[in-house]
């Protein structure tokens, strides 16, 4: 992954996948969906990142991330929701991935020409964790405390279905039609916080609020400060 | 050995009550009746009483009448002693106790053993049955009672009951006559015997190996039990001298005139130690002699099946030879005997017996051939030149003979003469139908090898002689050296030739061993040969000392010579006879060694009157005898039937003999053995055998077996013997100049179950076979006799089985579909040649009228430089003349056929029938084998060329090519301009041309399809199956070497989302700008929103805007995030102007437009509207709306 060489469609993958991990436990950690200690600090595409030190979590998450890398192709977002108590959704961490180009499987690693190198991919999934991890900044601070959950969601390509289906037992369930992207009202805010053209498979990652915490924010300003922000409030 | 019945083993039966401890007690310090009688004899004075009641309790564990015979007297106080005791045995038994009374019958039954042992006289008692155990089960002769008798009078436990858990221990042996299916079962695993073993033992005075009396399932007894009509299934001929048979051993009596099939009769004494059905000992009647085929028994050292294994006497196949494990041990012999030995190969077939004979049998059959085709050629030689060589090679050594041969008979000379003439009519006469008055005669040496080596040592005639590869006292008693060849009077002993050289020593002690000696058997049997050869109208080399040949004219003319005799002398005459005797005479003198023959008018027949004729003699099968002869035989007794058949034949029709399947009809025969043998067997036994003698028969296959001595400890050793035995293989294919398409791997792999070293020293024990056959070719697809090309071949089908080496006990590698070298070496196999020659200048000419019409049909044509020749093709077709495009052909001498999806199908249908027909066959095979089948020339001189009845293929390989040409229009033809540029396949059209790519064709198609085309088309001229994978990696990976330049495929070319472009009016006249990046329309978005402080925004700026964003979040999700942060900006800017009027949504009245109210509104409105088409545009993608905090 530091070469100056074009990205090859694999290497790109797993790039991403491997990115994907590694946002997913920022987020964990960012959106405080579990304290704060169970979380250690790491170095990561020279970024400092936080990496959960539970088995089991890490298990799950490293389980759900090799399965998007199986369905990569057909998947069109990856969708990270937090959910409150009532497992309805807050917020939403939208990975998003576009695929530019088809790829014959024998040149699946062959460099693809004019594509971005593999030293930039990397520098783009710093500025991507940078700022993810600057997140609360927008988003405000979640205080569900212990009622907060989480759940991967993986949304296909129009008339895909996921390849590992005839696995026993398929490792993806249908989701909860709110927790998803298409399931989100007029009124949920994205905040896009950052994109990257490879010129393979296009990413992006955006934080979607859900009308929901929006409402439950603004109940929640209503019964402290009817005008002021929650940002403001933090400080 | 003495141990203590341990309490925990005394549950031995579930029909045995619990035990109680002072019976515990008292076994803890019994003594088994198999302990040993040294350590008995103190114990049992001491113990001597409760050893009773332990054998009451438990009457099978323990023998009473140990103590009373190791001390006489003892029983009387044991009786005495016992008083409580009996009443645990005689008392009564409790309801329900069905445990306790069969211990107490056992208990009685032991006790009255003892009082029979007592009843007799103990002095000077037997003790030869001691520490056996034994229980009788069925009809037996001797009878139970007088076997129970005879065991306890020996000092062996007579069992009446068989009780499974309990007697493992402790019984020994099972006796029986026979057995019913059930218990043949239940008894395969426990020592069953005949009572004679018993019996004689007893007459012995010596416990004899109960292995001679095996009792063997199957055999009927009805000798025991006094009915002998039939006969036996198994009559096995005896091994072992019977240590009883000490009466009147008769003298071996061989009369080879009058014996019956050449069947030695074996001394009376010796016969049946195997036989199931022998009379009982007691019996003094003496046997009747029982006629006994030798075919029934198989002799052969190292058997691969348990079924031949079955058939062998004394072979036991899941012994391991000792021996062998021992030596085997030893990695040092082991490096240097095995076939891990690098030498291996070599030795083994200098040694091997079987080698030399199928080489010299390969050998002799060339030489026959050679001769017959000189002959045929009508060569005036005295002679066949072919055998010239032979003669005086044999001459040299066998210098007297030769010559005594040459002059001691003036007829051999004259006769020699003669067969040129005779041999040239039956040149001719081999069309003829069917002679009446053919003659065959089978001639075989009587013991060849044997009589072979007594040329050097005539002090060994007339004495017991074996050839095998052990020598004297090599290997002891215990050598399993098979033996090739055994004298008469070794057969008279029983010795059969296969036998191992262990059994023979039991059969006769004093056996003579002499060594191979390979040399002296070639000589004699060219010899041998070159005196058939100046007989026969046709000879058939049936192995060394084997030959069948035909004499019909040689027997036809001393026929006419005798009747020109006078009658007086004339009359009795049997003109064949005199023949054979003859050429028995001559070959006796040539090379001191009997041969037999046999006369008859078919090969059949002559092989059994060789029979009747051995040793040494001549035998006339005439037609009048043949029924006679034929009757009392068996079924295998036939050449070409075997064991099988006969099994088949006992099993459906209930009778082997040949008189009594004689009565069956022919469709019985082939219901029960298969229509092609029914047939044969039917017409054998009428004495037909339409077979011919087959001089002439090409070889078919090319091989090589190594079973012997194959011990590999891992995959290098097999690989490396693999290779060395291709080398084998390949040496073998050139010394008779063929080549083979086909190769075949047969695999011995050890039996599961068979030991890890056979009783066959480094033999191969009872194996698993396996087989696989693969096509063999070099890696220009031809046939092949390369030692590589087999190696690699036959490795890959030995490790695609997966074997462990350690299991692998021989190995195999034969070529088929051979094909000769020279014949082969221009032409590739499965391509035809083409017929014609390269035109040039009248093609040239033809050409220039094609360039016409197209002239006329399609003026536009006139544009275009290179003629397309899938234009001219359709053209040629037009014509229908076979008009070869002289310029494709100078460039390309090697065509293929487009892939089947290229085809054009209206031509193809055109086509004529058989052309289609045979271009669909070529599709069909081409999918059916994975690597193109189209050998590419390395040279390019060797041009593969294809024979399709003389018309010109390539013309249709044109004509199939895609025909795009035809309909384009002169518009597109400017395509070629731009081919170069836009196909994106760097190639030149000389490339092409060397490709046999036609450029024009080419730059048409589609890249993909001109990739694919490119990447075959390069495959195909480098050639292999490997070579093509490569090629694509190649061109993906490696850098390109400046020799092939276009070898690299493109790689994938990366797409970026092409940004939406801000276009703007520039400062100059003319100039536009273009703005993409962040910054750059964040400025434009400044200067727009900082030049409209005192105007509401443009409504057509703001659509312009607002087209821009939205086009930008949906080109990709960077663009999203562009239009963000322009978006951001904008915010910003208002703000920082118009913040007070953000949330004001009211219209404003026109009076106010110009107000700063109205356009702080003008500016908020646009911004929402923009804002509104933006997120409309997200909200397809993501949902929700965007936030712009």
């Amino acid at each position: 992954m530091t070469s100056n060489a074009s990205l090859t469609f694999n290497q790109t993958v797993k790039g991403i996948t491997e990115f994907i991990e590694v946002a997913i436990h920022s987020i964990l950690y960012v959106r405080q969906i579990y304290p704060a200690d169970l979380f250690i600090r790491r170095k990561k595409y020279d970024t400092p990142v936080f990496q959960s030190r539970h088995p089991a979590l890490n298990e799950y998450i490293s389980g759900a991330v090799k399965a998007v890398g199986e369905e990569l192709g057909n998947v069109n977002k990856v969708v990270v929701v937090i959910k409150d108590k009532d497992q309805v959704a807050l917020e939403r961490f939208i990975f998003s991935m576009r695929n530019m180009i088809e790829i014959e499987s024998y040149n699946k690693d062959t460099s693809v020409q004019d594509a971005m190198s593999s030293i930039t991919l990397s520098q783009y999934f710093r500025s991507f964790l940078v700022k993810l991890n600057m997140i609360e900044s927008q988003l405000g601070l979640l205080e569900l405390h212990d009622d907060a959950s989480f759940a991967i969601v993986l949304e296909l390509k129009d008339d895909m279905s996921p390849q590992s289906f005839s696995q026993d037992p398929p490792p993806w369930i249908p989701a909860d039609r709110q927790h998803t992207t298409s399931g989100a009202s007029d009124d949920a805010q994205l905040h896009l916080v950052r994109a990257v053209d490879t010129g393979i498979i296009s990413l992006s990652l955006a934080v979607q609020e859900s009308e929901e915490k929006l409402q439950k924010m603004k109940d929640l300003d209503g019964e402290l400060d009817p005008k002021g922000k929650g940002k403001e409030r933090a400080v | 050995m003495a141990k203590p019945l341990k309490p925990s083993g005394s549950s031995s039966s579930d029909l045995f009550g619990p035990d109680d401890p002072e019976l515990m007690e008292i076994l803890q310090t019994a003594v088994l009746s198999g302990d040993e009688p040294i350590e008995r004899l103190p114990i049992a004075t001491t113990v001597h009483s409760t050893v009773d009641t332990a054998s009451r309790k438990r009457s099978r564990s323990f023998s009473p009448k140990l103590s009373s015979s190791s001390l006489p007297g003892a029983t009387q106080a044991k009786d005495s002693d016992s008083v409580d005791d009996d009443t645990a045995v005689y008392g009564a038994s409790r309801f329900g106790q069905f445990g306790e009374y069969m211990r107490r019958k056992r208990a009685k039954l032991q006790i009255q053993n003892e009082n029979l042992d007592i009843n007799d006289d103990a002095e000077g008692k037997s003790r030869i049955f001691q520490g056996l155990s034994i229980y009788i089960n069925g009809f037996t002769t001797p009878s139970v009672q007088d076997l129970r008798q005879l065991i306890v009078k020996h000092g062996g436990v007579f069992q009446p009951y068989l009780d499974k858990k309990s007697l493992v221990p402790f019984r020994t042996h099972i006796l029986t006559c026979s057995l019913t299916a059930a218990k043949i079962r239940d008894f395969k695993h426990m020592k069953v015997a005949r009572p004679e073993w018993l019996v004689e033992s007893a007459a012995a005075g010596t416990l004899l190996p109960w292995r001679d009396y095996i009792f063997r399932p199957g055999g009927r007894v009805e000798a025991s039990q006094g009915i002998s009509t039939q006969r036996p299934l198994f009559e096995l001929p005896p091994l072992l001298p019977k240590p009883t048979a000490g009466a009147a051993k008769e003298a071996p009596l061989v009369d080879t005139s009058t014996q019956d099939l050449n069947v030695p009769r074996t001394p009376a004494g010796q016969q049946d130690d195997f036989v199931t059905q022998q009379m009982p000992p007691t019996a003094s009647t003496s046997r009747l002699p029982l006629e006994i085929s030798p075919s029934r028994v198989l002799y052969m050292t190292d058997p691969a099946t348990y079924e031949e294994a079955a058939r062998i006497p004394g072979y036991a196949a899941n012994k391991s030879n000792p021996l062998a494990e021992r030596v085997m041990a030893n990695p040092d012999w082991r490096a240097a005997h095995t076939s891990a030995a690098p030498d291996f190969i070599e030795g083994f077939y200098k040694n091997s017996r079987l080698h030399h004979l199928s080489t010299w049998k390969a050998e002799l059959k060339n030489l026959v051939a050679q001769a017959q085709e000189h002959v045929e050629g009508g060569e005036a030689a005295v002679l066949p030149p072919g055998r010239e060589p032979i003669i005086s090679a044999s001459d040299s050594i066998w210098g007297h003979g030769g010559e005594v041969a040459a002059d001691g008979e003036e007829d051999v000379s004259m006769k020699g003469a003669e067969l040129v003439m005779q041999t040239r009519s039956k040149g001719k006469g081999k069309e003829r139908a069917v002679d009446p008055e053919k003659v065959i005669m089978h001639c075989d040496f009587d013991c060849f090898f044997v009589s072979a080596g007594l040329i050097s040592r005539p002090h060994l005639r007339g004495k017991p002689v074996v050839v095998c590869h052990s020598q004297g006292a090599q290997g002891g008693a215990a050598s399993t050296s098979e033996i090739a060849s055994s004298s008469y009077e070794a057969r008279v002993f029983g010795i059969k030739n296969g036998m191992s050289l262990q059994q023979a020593r039991k059969l006769c002690p004093g056996i003579m061993t002499i060594p191979y000696e390979f040399e002296t058997y070639r000589q004699i049997s060219l010899q041998f040969y070159t005196i058939l050869m100046r007989h026969a109208d046709d000879l058939q080399a049936v192995s060394v000392d084997e030959a069948l040949i035909e004499v019909t004219s040689s027997v036809a003319r001393r026929r006419e010579e005798y009747s020109r005799l006078p009658v007086s002398e004339a009359a009795p005459k049997d003109p064949a006879q005199d023949l054979a005797d003859l050429i028995r005479f001559q070959v006796k003198e040539a090379t001191g060694c009997e041969v037999s023959i046999g006369i008859a008018e078919n090969i059949q027949l002559a092989r059994i009157a060789t029979r009747r004729a051995k040793p040494a003699g001549t035998f006339h099968l005439v037609a009048a005898d043949v029924q006679k002869v034929l009757e009392p035989l068996d079924i295998d007794d036939l050449h070409g039937f075997g064991y099988s058949t006969r099994q088949k034949a006992k099993e459906k029709l209930g009778a082997t003999n040949l008189g009594e399947l004689l009565k069956k009809s022919k469709g019985a025969l082939c219901d029960a053995l298969g229509k092609g043998t029914g047939e044969t067997l039917y017409k054998a036994m009428r004495g037909i055998d339409e077979r011919r003698l087959e001089s002439d028969k090409p070889r078919k296959s090319v091989s090589c077996d190594i079973n012997y001595g194959i011990r590999f400890e891992n995959n290098e050793q097999a690989e490396a013997f693999i290779f060395q035995m291709a080398e084998e293989v390949s040496r073998r294919l050139n010394n008779v100049d063929m080549r083979g398409r086909s190769l075949t791997l047969k695999i011995m792999k050890r039996d599961p179950s068979a030991p890890v070293e056979p009783p066959k020293f480094m033999g191969h024990g009872i194996c698993e076979t396996f087989n696989k056959q693969t096509p063999l070719s070099n890696p220009q697809g031809r046939a092949t006799s390369d030692n590589k090309d087999i190696g690699e071949h036959a490795w890959r089908l030995l490790k695609s089985w997966n074997f462990d080496p350690k299991e692998l006990r021989g190995i195999g590698i034969q070529i088929q579909k051979l094909e000769s070298t020279s014949g082969g070496d221009h032409y590739d196999p499965g391509q035809a040649k083409l017929p014609f020659q390269l035109l040039d200048t009248p093609t040239k000419a033809r050409k220039g009228t094609a360039e016409a019409d197209i002239t006329d049909d399609h003026p536009e044509a006139l544009n275009i430089d290179v003629e397309p020749p899938s234009q001219e093709a359709v053209v040629l077709v037009d014509t229908a003349g076979p008009i070869n495009d002289g310029s494709n052909f100078r460039n390309s001498p090697s065509l293929d056929l487009p892939s089947f999806s290229q085809v054009d199908k209206e031509v193809f249908d055109a086509l004529p029938a058989d052309l289609r027909k045979e271009l669909e066959l070529e599709y069909q095979r081409r999918s059916h084998s994975p690597v193109p089948p189209e050998p590419s020339p390395v040279v390019p001189d060797a041009r593969p060329k294809i024979l399709v009845k003389g018309v010109n293929v390539k013309r249709i390989t044109q004509q199939l090519a895609p025909n795009n040409r035809t309909m384009l229009s002169p518009k597109k033809n400017m395509l070629f301009t731009k081919r170069v540029g836009t196909s994106g396949m760097r190639t030149t059209d000389a490339e092409l041309r060397k490709l046999d790519i036609d450029p024009e064709v080419f730059a048409l198609l589609p890249i993909e399809l001109q990739r694919e085309q490119l990447i075959t088309a390069r495959h195909l001229k480098s050639g292999g199956l490997l070579s093509k994978r490569k090629i694509i990696k190649d061109g993906t990976r490696q850098t390109r070497s400046p020799s092939f330049p276009y070898r690299k495929k493109p790689p994938p070319q990366a797409k970026h989302p092409q940004p939406p472009l801000l276009k703007q009016q520039g400062k100059e006249k003319g100039e536009r700008l273009y703005f993409t990046e962040t910054d750059d329309v964040q400025r434009v978005i400044e200067s727009w929103v900082e030049g409209f402080q005192e105007y509401p925004p443009n409504q057509r700026d703001v659509d312009y805007f607002s087209k821009f964003l939205v086009q930008s979040v949906d080109s990709a999700d960077s663009g999203m995030e562009k239009t963000i942060a322009v978006m951001k900006w904008w915010l910003v800017l208002l703000r920082r102007d118009w913040t007070i009027w953000e949330h004001e949504t009211s219209d404003v009245d026109k009076a106010k437009r110009l107000t700063s109210e109205g356009i702080g509104k003008a500016w908020w409105r646009a911004f929402r509207e923009v804002k509104g088409k933006v997120d409309v545009a997200a909200r397809k993608r993501f949902g929700g709306s965007l936030s712009l905090k």
